[in-house]
């Protein structure tokens, strides 16, 4: 037990010093925290302009409604969103007024032009053109003046109150809630959810890269220098084995206390809401467990790596793994009940980066968070051991790279 | 006392030890001698406990070794190197706590050791601003910091200068004198020769020879003469006594018949040539070594 503090002691204290973990304590969050607000800063901060938007309309019978419906859109210095002109030239036929349209977007004189076909009837309906089709939010307000306009032109048609009709277009407006644990209720939007998720499983990816890189650079500088042969003379692999584990978890938990206090200032700064750490115990059990799960599994691969580029692509492959909750993390928050998202939180190998995402996006109940978390516990025991023996044999082994074949008849040894 | 009985370790299909057999003796010192790839390290690491032998005892005074003797053996292995960007204190303190040793006693001896071996103004710096002479030194001390009972030094010369080279002779012997085992793995004839009682020639993981160095020499071949003269060695052709030469620059060794006395063969020769040098010589553990492994390998 001496040898094993011993050994957590130097491992810990010999990498706390180095230059590479204090940048990567302070760079990290810095960079993850611009990447993740940056975006948002920008979706907000879009200069409002007044857009001019063509209308092409035969019939002529839309304009004067148009234009009412889109006058409820304003800009904040009380302009109006959006300016409609008619390209409906009577002289034209309805191809040219199209072509016109399109060379008037293209010399950027309209923003866009909305094109009415079969106006007048029941069965209308419209494009719109512009110099993008990403949109949604223009071509939703257009959808819904048009609706408007149609129902109301119908309405009117057959004779029914205006008032009646006003009362048909009031809308009744959803307002999306997240329900959470005891009876709580947060309105954090999407993007909110989406950042906030992909921040703490960004953080656990680098840390595990990070420390990972770290404990696999020291170990090879051990071997190459042939370090180990006294360090195995003096200590057993296991106790070794052991001592590199806790070194590393307390690396990581100096890391995870440090970006705590980062994160505590940002929401103290308001920065981030405070409703982003409502699940805060789970999440940095996840986010512990993840972290040995990682330490003990690159222990036993780091212990058959001689060079430098073995080391980085066994790190590259595993944080790959890491990352595979961002690609599922879309599909996930909009359907928390996916199939896959809950196969991945009984992986080991994903339970702590996937479970980091579900209790963001939806309330997990306690039994899948006791049962994930067991797994977790359970495969950090049997990779340890698995390592202890892949270490115990692969630490001596210099020269070449061991095949998969070798690995495995240590095991069994 | 260390003994080795009957030792065998199989890696896969090869072979690495084949039944070897020794004692080492407290208070002298057991050279371990062998050309590279014999299985020497092998024979180290399993008596070092690193790896399980596959048959075959390991006595450390009549007890078999196990993880407890960690703490009372030193080992310097053949290739060397430290954690190159940590301070020298700080991994010797390391490598003492790994031997059970305290803070406090780590501290003290280290700054004994290192300044007996005059190392001690580096003792802050870290340890890839050391030259690579005052570096093997550090692992030396960290080798010997924790007083081990049992010492084994894979080529503990190799790298330094003649003037630490000396160093660490005297402290090797200075070890010795406190009745301690040592086990001298080396390639350096010459160093092994001067520090060695005992010997253990392995090639193949066999012993080729084994025991104390001054029997081996007398069993080598006894009847070893130098010679220096003016003019050629073509004469020495017709002297029927004669085994082999070798010529060198200044000298020729000659091994004659055993039944032939040397002094009676020094007559004959004065007769013929003008002398300069005659001695009577013993093989140097080279030359046994060489002819030893030469024959060993061409029977196999």
């Amino acid at each position: 037990m001496k040898k094993i503090i011993a050994v957590a002691k130097w491992e810990y204290i010999e990498k706390v010093k180095t230059k590479a973990f204090i940048i990567s304590l302070i760079i990290t969050p810095i960079i993850i925290i611009s990447f993740s607000i940056l975006p948002s800063i920008f979706f907000n901060e879009e200069p409002p302009k007044v857009e001019i938007i063509g209308l092409i309309d035969t019939s002529g019978i839309y304009i004067n409604d148009l234009e009412n419906e889109l006058s409820q859109y304003k800009l904040p210095d009380g302009q109006r969103n959006y300016v409609l002109i008619d390209l409906s030239f009577k002289y034209k036929n309805f191809e040219e007024l199209k072509s016109t349209a399109n060379e008037n977007i293209q010399k950027n004189l309209i923003e866009g032009c909305l094109v009415l076909y079969n106006p007048g009837s029941d069965s209308v309906y419209a494009e719109y053109r512009s110099r993008s089709i990403g949109n949604f939010k223009n071509v939703g307000r257009f959808e819904e003046a048009l609706s408007s306009i149609k129902l109301k032109k119908k309405l009117e048609q057959e004779g029914i109150d205006t008032k009646i009709i006003k009362y048909f277009q009031d809308k009744v407006v959803v307002e999306q809630l997240k329900v959470e644990k005891g009876d709580k209720v947060s309105d954090q939007d999407f993007l909110t959810t989406f950042f906030m998720s992909i921040i703490f499983i960004l953080l656990l990816m680098m840390m595990v890269v990070y420390s990972g890189q770290m404990l696999v650079r020291s170990m090879i500088e051990e071997k190459s220098s042939r370090l180990i042969e006294m360090l195995i003379s003096s200590s057993t692999p296991d106790e070794l084995l052991t001592g590199k584990i806790i070194g590393l978890s307390l690396l990581g938990l100096t890391q995870i206390f440090i970006w705590s206090l980062i994160g505590i200032s940002l929401v103290a700064g308001s920065l981030i809401p405070p409703s982003a750490f409502n699940n805060i115990l789970p999440m940095l059990l996840y986010f512990i467990l993840g972290f040995l799960f990682y330490s003990s599994l690159f222990v036993g691969i780091g212990s058959t790596v001689n060079t430098e580029q073995e080391a980085q692509q066994i790190t590259t492959y595993l944080s790959l793994v890491l990352m595979l909750p961002v690609v599922i993390a879309m599909p996930s928050i909009q359907n928390p009940d996916l199939l896959v998202t809950k196969i991945f939180s009984y992986i080991p190998l994903t339970t702590p980066t996937v479970m980091l995402l579900r209790l963001n996006v939806e309330s997990v109940s306690e039994l899948e968070i006791i049962l994930t978390l067991s797994i977790l516990i359970i495969s950090i025991f049997i990779v340890t051991k698995v390592s202890a023996k892949i270490f115990r044999i692969g630490i001596l082994s210099y020269g070449s790279k061991p095949t998969i074949k070798e690995i495995i008849r240590w095991i069994k040894e | 006392m260390l003994t080795v009985n009957s030792l065998v370790k199989r890696f896969n299909s090869t072979l690495a030890v084949d039944n070897l057999s020794f004692t080492v003796k407290p208070g002298k010192i057991f050279g371990l001698i062998g050309p590279n790839g014999a299985g020497k390290t092998t024979t180290i690491r399993t008596i070092l406990n690193i790896i399980k032998p596959t048959s075959g005892e390991i006595l450390f005074n009549n007890n078999p070794i196990t993880y407890e003797y960690y703490n009372i053996i030193g080992y310097l292995p053949e290739e060397r190197g430290l954690y190159k960007r940590s301070r020298v204190i700080d991994v010797l303190v390391y490598f003492a706590s790994l031997k059970n040793l305290n803070k406090s006693d780590a501290l003290s001896h280290s700054d004994f050791w290192l300044k007996k071996l005059k190392i001690l103004e580096y003792r802050d710096k870290k340890i890839e601003q050391l030259s690579k002479g005052n570096q093997q030194k550090v692992q030396l001390i960290a080798a010997i910091l924790h007083n081990p009972q049992l010492l084994i030094l894979d080529e503990p010369f190799t790298g330094f200068d003649p003037i630490n080279q000396q160093e660490v002779k005297d402290l090797i012997l200075s070890f010795l004198s406190e009745g301690k085992t040592i086990i001298l793995s080396t390639h350096q004839m010459d160093l092994a020769e001067k520090l060695c009682e005992d010997i253990l020639l392995i090639n193949y993981g066999k012993t080729v020879c084994s025991g104390k160095l001054s029997d081996i020499k007398k069993n080598f071949g006894g009847n070893n003469i130098r010679l220096a003269f003016t003019g050629d060695n073509d004469f020495l052709n017709q002297f029927p006594e004669i085994i082999k030469y070798d010529h060198y620059h200044n000298f020729t060794d000659i091994q004659i018949k055993d039944e032939v006395i040397p002094s009676e063969f020094l007559k004959k020769l004065i007769e013929k040539i003008e002398l300069n040098h005659f001695s009577i010589i013993e093989p140097t553990l080279n030359k046994i070594f060489i002819d030893l492994i030469k024959e060993n390998s061409g029977t196999v």
